[in-house]
Protein backbone atom coordinates (compact mmCIF):
# COMPACT_ATOMS: atom_id res chain seq x y z
CA UNK A 1 0.00 0.00 0.00
CA UNK A 2 1.13 3.07 -1.43
CA UNK A 3 0.71 6.13 1.28
CA UNK A 4 -0.66 9.56 0.35
CA UNK A 5 -2.63 12.55 2.19
CA UNK A 6 -6.37 12.97 1.91
CA UNK A 7 -7.95 16.41 1.35
CA UNK A 8 -11.41 17.01 0.86
CA UNK A 9 -11.61 21.09 0.14
CA UNK A 10 -15.35 22.69 0.40
CA UNK A 11 -14.74 25.54 -2.27
CA UNK A 12 -12.84 25.28 -5.48
CA UNK A 13 -10.39 28.31 -4.48
CA UNK A 14 -9.30 26.00 -1.79
CA UNK A 15 -9.17 23.23 -4.16
CA UNK A 16 -7.19 24.69 -6.96
CA UNK A 17 -4.38 26.11 -3.73
CA UNK A 18 -3.61 22.63 -2.37
CA UNK A 19 -3.88 21.70 -6.22
CA UNK A 20 -0.63 24.10 -7.13
CA UNK A 21 1.11 24.33 -3.39
CA UNK A 22 2.28 19.87 -4.29
CA UNK A 23 3.96 18.36 -7.01
CA UNK A 24 2.41 15.23 -7.24
CA UNK A 25 -1.11 15.95 -6.42
CA UNK A 26 -4.06 14.35 -8.02
CA UNK A 27 -7.58 15.13 -7.78
CA UNK A 28 -10.40 13.37 -7.39
CA UNK A 29 -13.58 13.24 -9.31
CA UNK A 30 -15.73 10.10 -9.63
CA UNK A 31 -12.49 8.04 -9.45
CA UNK A 32 -12.99 6.09 -12.31
CA UNK A 33 -10.08 6.01 -14.12
CA UNK A 34 -7.49 7.21 -11.19
CA UNK A 35 -8.70 4.23 -8.48
CA UNK A 36 -7.85 1.23 -10.84
CA UNK A 37 -4.78 2.88 -12.13
CA UNK A 38 -3.46 3.57 -8.56
CA UNK A 39 -4.98 -0.01 -7.50
CA UNK A 40 -2.23 -1.34 -10.32
CA UNK A 41 0.27 0.68 -9.18
CA UNK A 42 0.47 2.57 -12.35
CA UNK A 43 0.15 5.82 -10.56
CA UNK A 44 1.27 6.54 -6.74
CA UNK A 45 0.27 10.44 -6.06
CA UNK A 46 1.23 11.77 -2.61
CA UNK A 47 -1.64 13.81 -2.34
CA UNK A 48 -5.36 13.04 -3.41
CA UNK A 49 -7.47 16.53 -3.82
CA UNK A 50 -11.11 14.74 -3.38
CA UNK A 51 -13.66 17.31 -5.02
CA UNK A 52 -16.54 15.37 -3.87
CA UNK A 53 -17.83 18.35 -1.12
CA UNK A 54 -17.77 21.39 -3.14
CA UNK A 55 -21.46 21.51 -4.14
CA UNK A 56 -20.80 24.25 -6.76
CA UNK A 57 -19.70 22.01 -9.11
CA UNK A 58 -22.49 19.35 -9.32
CA UNK A 59 -26.13 20.27 -10.92
CA UNK A 60 -27.26 21.07 -14.81
CA UNK A 61 -29.40 24.51 -15.26
CA UNK A 62 -29.70 26.95 -18.03
CA UNK A 63 -28.43 30.32 -18.13
CA UNK A 64 -29.77 31.95 -21.02
CA UNK A 65 -29.55 29.71 -24.03
CA UNK A 66 -27.11 27.58 -22.80
CA UNK A 67 -27.08 24.47 -20.88
CA UNK A 68 -24.59 24.61 -18.12
CA UNK A 69 -23.43 20.74 -16.51
CA UNK A 70 -21.26 21.26 -13.22
CA UNK A 71 -18.01 19.18 -13.46
CA UNK A 72 -18.54 16.66 -11.02
CA UNK A 73 -22.13 15.98 -12.17
CA UNK A 74 -22.57 12.16 -12.53
CA UNK A 75 -23.47 10.53 -15.78
CA UNK A 76 -26.71 8.86 -14.71
CA UNK A 77 -27.52 12.37 -13.56
CA UNK A 78 -26.60 13.71 -17.43
CA UNK A 79 -28.74 10.33 -18.72
CA UNK A 80 -31.33 10.99 -15.88
CA UNK A 81 -32.09 14.94 -16.43
CA UNK A 82 -35.57 16.14 -17.64
CA UNK A 83 -33.94 19.69 -18.25
CA UNK A 84 -31.19 17.44 -20.70
CA UNK A 85 -33.67 15.43 -22.45
CA UNK A 86 -35.55 18.34 -23.44
CA UNK A 87 -32.74 20.81 -24.35
CA UNK A 88 -30.06 18.01 -25.97
CA UNK A 89 -31.95 14.76 -25.78
CA UNK A 90 -28.27 13.26 -27.77
CA UNK A 91 -26.39 14.61 -25.18
CA UNK A 92 -28.57 12.56 -22.41
CA UNK A 93 -28.16 9.50 -24.82
CA UNK A 94 -24.64 9.63 -25.29
CA UNK A 95 -24.42 9.61 -21.35
CA UNK A 96 -26.51 6.41 -20.76
CA UNK A 97 -24.51 4.80 -22.75
CA UNK A 98 -21.18 5.40 -21.04
CA UNK A 99 -19.96 2.07 -19.62
CA UNK A 100 -21.54 0.28 -17.12
CA UNK A 101 -24.54 1.17 -14.43
CA UNK A 102 -21.35 1.41 -11.67
CA UNK A 103 -19.05 4.12 -14.04
CA UNK A 104 -22.49 5.59 -14.55
CA UNK A 105 -23.07 6.55 -11.02
CA UNK A 106 -19.67 7.32 -9.98
CA UNK A 107 -18.09 9.24 -12.85
CA UNK A 108 -18.00 12.84 -13.59
CA UNK A 109 -18.67 15.01 -17.11
CA UNK A 110 -15.24 16.67 -15.79
CA UNK A 111 -13.62 13.93 -15.10
CA UNK A 112 -14.02 12.25 -18.51
CA UNK A 113 -13.06 15.43 -20.14
CA UNK A 114 -10.20 16.44 -18.28
CA UNK A 115 -8.57 12.96 -18.53
CA UNK A 116 -9.43 12.84 -22.50
CA UNK A 117 -8.70 9.44 -22.90
CA UNK A 118 -9.27 8.95 -26.59
CA UNK A 119 -12.22 6.46 -26.63
CA UNK A 120 -14.00 8.51 -24.13
CA UNK A 121 -17.77 9.58 -25.32
CA UNK A 122 -18.11 13.23 -23.47
CA UNK A 123 -15.41 14.43 -25.95
CA UNK A 124 -17.10 13.62 -29.25
CA UNK A 125 -20.01 15.73 -27.38
CA UNK A 126 -18.21 18.65 -26.66
CA UNK A 127 -16.10 19.08 -29.78
CA UNK A 128 -19.45 18.26 -32.00
CA UNK A 129 -21.75 21.00 -30.10
CA UNK A 130 -19.12 23.58 -29.89
CA UNK A 131 -19.38 23.64 -26.36
CA UNK A 132 -17.09 26.03 -23.88
CA UNK A 133 -15.48 24.38 -20.94
CA UNK A 134 -15.14 26.99 -18.16
CA UNK A 135 -12.37 26.46 -15.75
CA UNK A 136 -11.25 27.50 -12.05
CA UNK A 137 -8.99 30.18 -14.25
CA UNK A 138 -11.08 30.85 -17.64
CA UNK A 139 -13.43 29.90 -20.56
CA UNK A 140 -11.98 27.41 -23.22
CA UNK A 141 -13.56 26.79 -26.63
CA UNK A 142 -14.03 23.26 -27.09
CA UNK A 143 -12.08 23.28 -30.61
CA UNK A 144 -8.76 24.44 -27.90
CA UNK A 145 -9.23 21.70 -25.45
CA UNK A 146 -8.85 18.67 -26.64
CA UNK A 147 -5.06 18.60 -27.64
CA UNK A 148 -3.36 14.91 -27.41
CA UNK A 149 -3.87 11.65 -26.12
CA UNK A 150 -4.68 12.16 -22.68
CA UNK A 151 -3.84 15.92 -23.11
CA UNK A 152 -5.91 19.30 -22.73
CA UNK A 153 -5.03 22.27 -22.44
CA UNK A 154 -5.65 22.66 -19.13
CA UNK A 155 -2.68 23.87 -17.18
CA UNK A 156 -0.93 22.72 -14.11
CA UNK A 157 -3.43 23.76 -11.12
CA UNK A 158 -6.67 24.12 -13.29
CA UNK A 159 -9.53 22.57 -12.41
CA UNK A 160 -12.67 22.08 -15.06
CA UNK A 161 -16.15 24.05 -13.49
CA UNK A 162 -18.44 23.53 -16.08
CA UNK A 163 -19.40 22.81 -19.24
CA UNK A 164 -21.51 25.37 -21.17
CA UNK A 165 -24.05 23.45 -24.16
CA UNK A 166 -25.34 25.78 -27.15
CA UNK A 167 -28.53 24.48 -28.29
CA UNK A 168 -28.11 22.42 -31.54
CA UNK A 169 -30.98 22.17 -34.35
CA UNK A 170 -30.34 18.59 -34.66
CA UNK A 171 -28.02 16.06 -32.89
CA UNK A 172 -27.22 12.34 -32.29
CA UNK A 173 -24.62 10.16 -31.28
CA UNK A 174 -23.63 6.41 -32.89
CA UNK A 175 -21.02 4.85 -31.27
CA UNK A 176 -19.72 1.19 -31.66
CA UNK A 177 -19.05 0.01 -28.06
CA UNK A 178 -16.10 -2.71 -27.27
CA UNK A 179 -18.45 -5.46 -26.03
CA UNK A 180 -16.31 -5.63 -22.63
CA UNK A 181 -15.42 -1.82 -21.63
CA UNK A 182 -18.57 -0.32 -23.40
CA UNK A 183 -15.56 2.32 -24.23
CA UNK A 184 -16.10 3.25 -28.41
CA UNK A 185 -14.32 1.57 -30.81
CA UNK A 186 -15.42 4.66 -32.73
CA UNK A 187 -18.08 6.77 -31.76
CA UNK A 188 -19.48 9.69 -33.95
CA UNK A 189 -21.23 12.92 -32.78
CA UNK A 190 -23.25 15.13 -35.62
CA UNK A 191 -24.72 18.43 -34.91
CA UNK A 192 -26.41 21.09 -36.77
CA UNK A 193 -26.37 24.39 -35.11
CA UNK A 194 -27.54 27.07 -37.05
CA UNK A 195 -26.69 26.78 -40.52
CA UNK A 196 -23.27 24.89 -39.31
CA UNK A 197 -22.47 21.28 -39.16
CA UNK A 198 -19.75 19.85 -37.04
CA UNK A 199 -19.14 16.08 -36.27
CA UNK A 200 -16.57 14.66 -34.26
CA UNK A 201 -15.35 11.43 -33.85
CA UNK A 202 -13.97 9.40 -30.26
CA UNK A 203 -12.08 6.54 -30.36
CA UNK A 204 -10.88 5.99 -33.79
CA UNK A 205 -7.73 8.15 -33.55
CA UNK A 206 -5.75 9.26 -30.56
CA UNK A 207 -7.91 11.74 -29.53
CA UNK A 208 -11.27 13.20 -30.21
CA UNK A 209 -11.17 14.88 -34.22
CA UNK A 210 -13.30 16.62 -36.39
CA UNK A 211 -14.09 14.78 -39.50
CA UNK A 212 -14.07 18.21 -41.39
CA UNK A 213 -15.02 16.15 -45.23
CA UNK A 214 -17.89 14.74 -43.40
CA UNK A 215 -19.09 18.18 -42.12
CA UNK A 216 -18.28 19.63 -45.72
CA UNK A 217 -20.53 17.02 -47.69
CA UNK A 218 -23.34 17.45 -44.36
CA UNK A 219 -23.58 21.08 -44.84
CA UNK A 220 -23.93 20.55 -48.67
CA UNK A 221 -26.93 18.36 -48.28
CA UNK A 222 -27.91 17.36 -44.46
CA UNK A 223 -28.66 13.49 -45.23
CA UNK A 224 -27.72 9.82 -44.85
CA UNK A 225 -27.20 9.86 -48.59
CA UNK A 226 -24.44 12.83 -48.43
CA UNK A 227 -22.47 10.39 -46.69
CA UNK A 228 -22.63 7.54 -49.13
CA UNK A 229 -19.80 7.42 -51.41
CA UNK A 230 -17.64 9.20 -48.80
CA UNK A 231 -14.66 7.54 -46.58
CA UNK A 232 -11.97 9.33 -44.63
CA UNK A 233 -8.68 9.08 -44.49
CA UNK A 234 -7.41 6.01 -42.16
CA UNK A 235 -3.71 6.88 -42.01
CA UNK A 236 -3.97 8.77 -38.33
CA UNK A 237 -6.30 6.15 -37.20
CA UNK A 238 -5.48 3.41 -34.46
CA UNK A 239 -4.51 0.17 -34.94
CA UNK A 240 -5.12 -2.12 -31.86
CA UNK A 241 -6.30 -6.14 -30.82
CA UNK A 242 -9.43 -4.77 -31.15
CA UNK A 243 -9.83 -2.92 -34.71
CA UNK A 244 -7.34 -2.13 -37.16
CA UNK A 245 -7.36 1.66 -38.78
CA UNK A 246 -8.65 0.47 -42.23
CA UNK A 247 -11.81 -1.56 -39.73
CA UNK A 248 -11.71 2.01 -37.66
CA UNK A 249 -12.58 4.26 -40.62
CA UNK A 250 -14.76 1.96 -42.50
CA UNK A 251 -16.81 2.43 -38.82
CA UNK A 252 -16.56 5.95 -38.38
CA UNK A 253 -18.68 6.05 -41.78
CA UNK A 254 -21.28 3.80 -40.44
CA UNK A 255 -21.90 5.57 -37.40
CA UNK A 256 -21.52 8.68 -38.82
CA UNK A 257 -24.61 7.62 -41.14
CA UNK A 258 -26.71 6.10 -38.16
CA UNK A 259 -25.91 9.57 -36.48
CA UNK A 260 -27.26 11.99 -39.20
CA UNK A 261 -30.28 9.34 -39.61
CA UNK A 262 -30.83 9.46 -35.59
CA UNK A 263 -30.98 12.90 -35.76
CA UNK A 264 -33.13 13.52 -38.51
CA UNK A 265 -35.82 11.65 -36.09
CA UNK A 266 -35.96 14.43 -33.85
CA UNK A 267 -34.33 17.89 -33.25
CA UNK A 268 -31.72 18.67 -30.73
CA UNK B 1 3.06 -3.03 -33.85
CA UNK B 2 5.23 -0.81 -36.68
CA UNK B 3 5.50 2.61 -37.41
CA UNK B 4 6.96 4.48 -40.23
CA UNK B 5 7.18 8.47 -41.39
CA UNK B 6 9.52 10.38 -43.66
CA UNK B 7 10.93 14.14 -42.41
CA UNK B 8 12.67 16.68 -43.74
CA UNK B 9 15.62 18.21 -41.72
CA UNK B 10 17.07 21.47 -43.28
CA UNK B 11 20.61 20.25 -42.46
CA UNK B 12 23.46 18.03 -44.21
CA UNK B 13 23.77 14.56 -43.94
CA UNK B 14 27.01 14.35 -41.55
CA UNK B 15 25.41 16.97 -39.02
CA UNK B 16 21.95 14.67 -38.75
CA UNK B 17 23.81 11.62 -38.10
CA UNK B 18 26.52 13.33 -35.17
CA UNK B 19 23.08 14.45 -33.12
CA UNK B 20 21.53 11.12 -33.64
CA UNK B 21 24.41 9.38 -32.20
CA UNK B 22 25.27 12.05 -29.46
CA UNK B 23 23.73 10.73 -26.08
CA UNK B 24 23.07 14.58 -25.24
CA UNK B 25 20.94 15.24 -28.44
CA UNK B 26 19.32 12.12 -27.64
CA UNK B 27 18.69 12.28 -24.24
CA UNK B 28 16.82 15.81 -24.78
CA UNK B 29 14.87 14.16 -27.40
CA UNK B 30 13.16 11.08 -25.83
CA UNK B 31 10.32 12.40 -24.02
CA UNK B 32 10.52 12.17 -20.73
CA UNK B 33 14.35 10.84 -20.62
CA UNK B 34 16.21 11.54 -16.94
CA UNK B 35 19.50 10.26 -18.03
CA UNK B 36 21.45 8.98 -20.83
CA UNK B 37 24.94 7.36 -19.95
CA UNK B 38 27.02 5.73 -22.71
CA UNK B 39 28.45 2.66 -20.95
CA UNK B 40 29.85 1.10 -23.81
CA UNK B 41 30.96 2.50 -27.37
CA UNK B 42 27.73 1.18 -28.27
CA UNK B 43 25.60 1.38 -25.51
CA UNK B 44 23.80 4.15 -23.39
CA UNK B 45 22.01 3.55 -20.17
CA UNK B 46 18.71 5.37 -19.80
CA UNK B 47 16.37 6.06 -17.62
CA UNK B 48 12.76 7.35 -18.68
CA UNK B 49 9.53 8.52 -17.07
CA UNK B 50 6.91 7.76 -19.19
CA UNK B 51 3.45 10.12 -18.05
CA UNK B 52 0.28 9.10 -20.20
CA UNK B 53 -2.71 10.08 -18.19
CA UNK B 54 -3.40 8.73 -14.77
CA UNK B 55 -0.66 6.32 -15.36
CA UNK B 56 2.77 7.23 -14.42
CA UNK B 57 6.10 4.95 -14.56
CA UNK B 58 9.32 4.74 -14.78
CA UNK B 59 11.52 2.77 -16.97
CA UNK B 60 15.18 1.74 -17.07
CA UNK B 61 17.59 -0.01 -19.72
CA UNK B 62 19.89 -0.60 -22.39
CA UNK B 63 19.59 1.36 -25.43
CA UNK B 64 21.98 0.26 -28.37
CA UNK B 65 23.69 2.01 -31.75
CA UNK B 66 24.17 0.19 -34.56
CA UNK B 67 26.18 1.99 -36.65
CA UNK B 68 27.78 -0.35 -39.24
CA UNK B 69 26.08 0.93 -41.74
CA UNK B 70 26.44 4.97 -41.04
CA UNK B 71 26.07 7.40 -41.89
CA UNK B 72 23.36 5.93 -43.96
CA UNK B 73 21.38 3.89 -41.95
CA UNK B 74 21.46 3.57 -38.20
CA UNK B 75 20.25 1.29 -36.08
CA UNK B 76 18.63 1.65 -32.45
CA UNK B 77 17.50 -1.02 -30.51
CA UNK B 78 16.49 -0.92 -26.48
CA UNK B 79 14.84 -2.85 -23.75
CA UNK B 80 13.05 -1.58 -20.43
CA UNK B 81 11.97 -2.44 -17.26
CA UNK B 82 9.51 -0.60 -15.57
CA UNK B 83 9.21 -2.57 -12.24
CA UNK B 84 5.85 -3.52 -11.60
CA UNK B 85 4.52 -1.75 -14.49
CA UNK B 86 6.18 -4.24 -16.60
CA UNK B 87 8.41 -3.81 -19.33
CA UNK B 88 9.19 -1.86 -22.99
CA UNK B 89 10.72 -2.82 -25.57
CA UNK B 90 11.60 -1.34 -28.98
CA UNK B 91 13.97 -0.45 -32.36
CA UNK B 92 14.03 2.03 -34.83
CA UNK B 93 16.18 1.57 -38.29
CA UNK B 94 16.44 5.10 -39.47
CA UNK B 95 17.66 6.10 -43.05
CA UNK B 96 19.28 9.24 -44.07
CA UNK B 97 19.41 10.66 -47.42
CA UNK B 98 21.14 13.56 -48.60
CA UNK B 99 19.52 16.08 -50.73
CA UNK B 100 21.66 18.66 -51.35
CA UNK B 101 22.11 21.00 -48.17
CA UNK B 102 19.13 19.35 -46.70
CA UNK B 103 18.74 15.31 -45.28
CA UNK B 104 15.74 13.38 -45.68
CA UNK B 105 14.89 10.91 -42.47
CA UNK B 106 12.65 7.87 -42.65
CA UNK B 107 12.38 5.75 -39.49
CA UNK B 108 10.57 2.50 -39.05
CA UNK B 109 10.11 1.76 -35.46
CA UNK B 110 8.50 -1.02 -33.51
CA UNK B 111 7.39 -0.89 -30.47
CA UNK B 112 5.87 -4.10 -27.90
CA UNK B 113 5.11 -3.48 -23.75
CA UNK B 114 4.47 -6.66 -21.45
CA UNK B 115 3.20 -7.05 -18.05
CA UNK B 116 0.64 -4.95 -16.28
CA UNK B 117 0.71 -1.60 -18.19
CA UNK B 118 0.31 -3.97 -21.13
CA UNK B 119 -3.18 -5.52 -19.55
CA UNK B 120 -4.54 -1.87 -19.04
CA UNK B 121 -2.95 -0.26 -22.15
CA UNK B 122 -3.45 -2.82 -24.67
CA UNK B 123 -5.85 -0.56 -26.16
CA UNK B 124 -3.28 2.63 -26.18
CA UNK B 125 0.04 1.03 -27.27
CA UNK B 126 -0.58 2.04 -30.91
CA UNK B 127 -1.15 5.67 -29.98
CA UNK B 128 0.85 5.90 -27.24
CA UNK B 129 4.15 5.04 -29.54
CA UNK B 130 3.63 7.24 -32.25
CA UNK B 131 2.95 10.26 -30.00
CA UNK B 132 6.25 9.30 -28.36
CA UNK B 133 7.95 8.91 -31.87
CA UNK B 134 6.46 12.26 -33.34
CA UNK B 135 7.80 14.23 -30.23
CA UNK B 136 11.03 12.61 -30.34
CA UNK B 137 11.65 13.61 -34.03
CA UNK B 138 10.21 17.08 -33.78
CA UNK B 139 12.15 17.80 -31.20
CA UNK B 140 15.20 16.38 -32.80
CA UNK B 141 13.88 18.14 -35.82
CA UNK B 142 14.60 21.68 -34.03
CA UNK B 143 17.35 21.09 -32.53
CA UNK B 144 19.66 20.02 -35.36
CA UNK B 145 17.99 22.39 -37.71
CA UNK B 146 18.88 24.99 -34.66
CA UNK B 147 22.46 24.05 -34.14
CA UNK B 148 23.52 24.13 -37.93
CA UNK B 149 21.96 27.17 -38.78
Amino acid sequence: MQSFSYHKPGTVTDAASLLAARDNAALLAGGMTLLPTMKQRLAAPDDIIDLAAIRELSGITMEGEDLVIGAMTRHADVAGSDLVKEVLPALAGLASRIGDQQVRHRGTIGGSISNNDPAADYPAAILALNATIVTSQRAIAADDFFVGLFETALRPGEIVTAIRFPRAKRAAYAKFPNPASRYAIAGVFVAQTGGAVRVAVTGAAPFVFRATDVEAALSANYAVEALERLSIDTQDLMSDIHADREYRGHLVMVMARRAVAESLKRSG
Amino acid sequence: MELKDTLTIAAPVEAVFAALTDPETVRACIPGCESLVPVTATELQARVALKLGPVKARFSGLVELDVSAAPQRIRLSGRGDGGIAGFAQGGADVELLADGQTTILTYVAKAEIGGKIAQMGARLIDGTARKLASEFFTDFKTIVEDASR
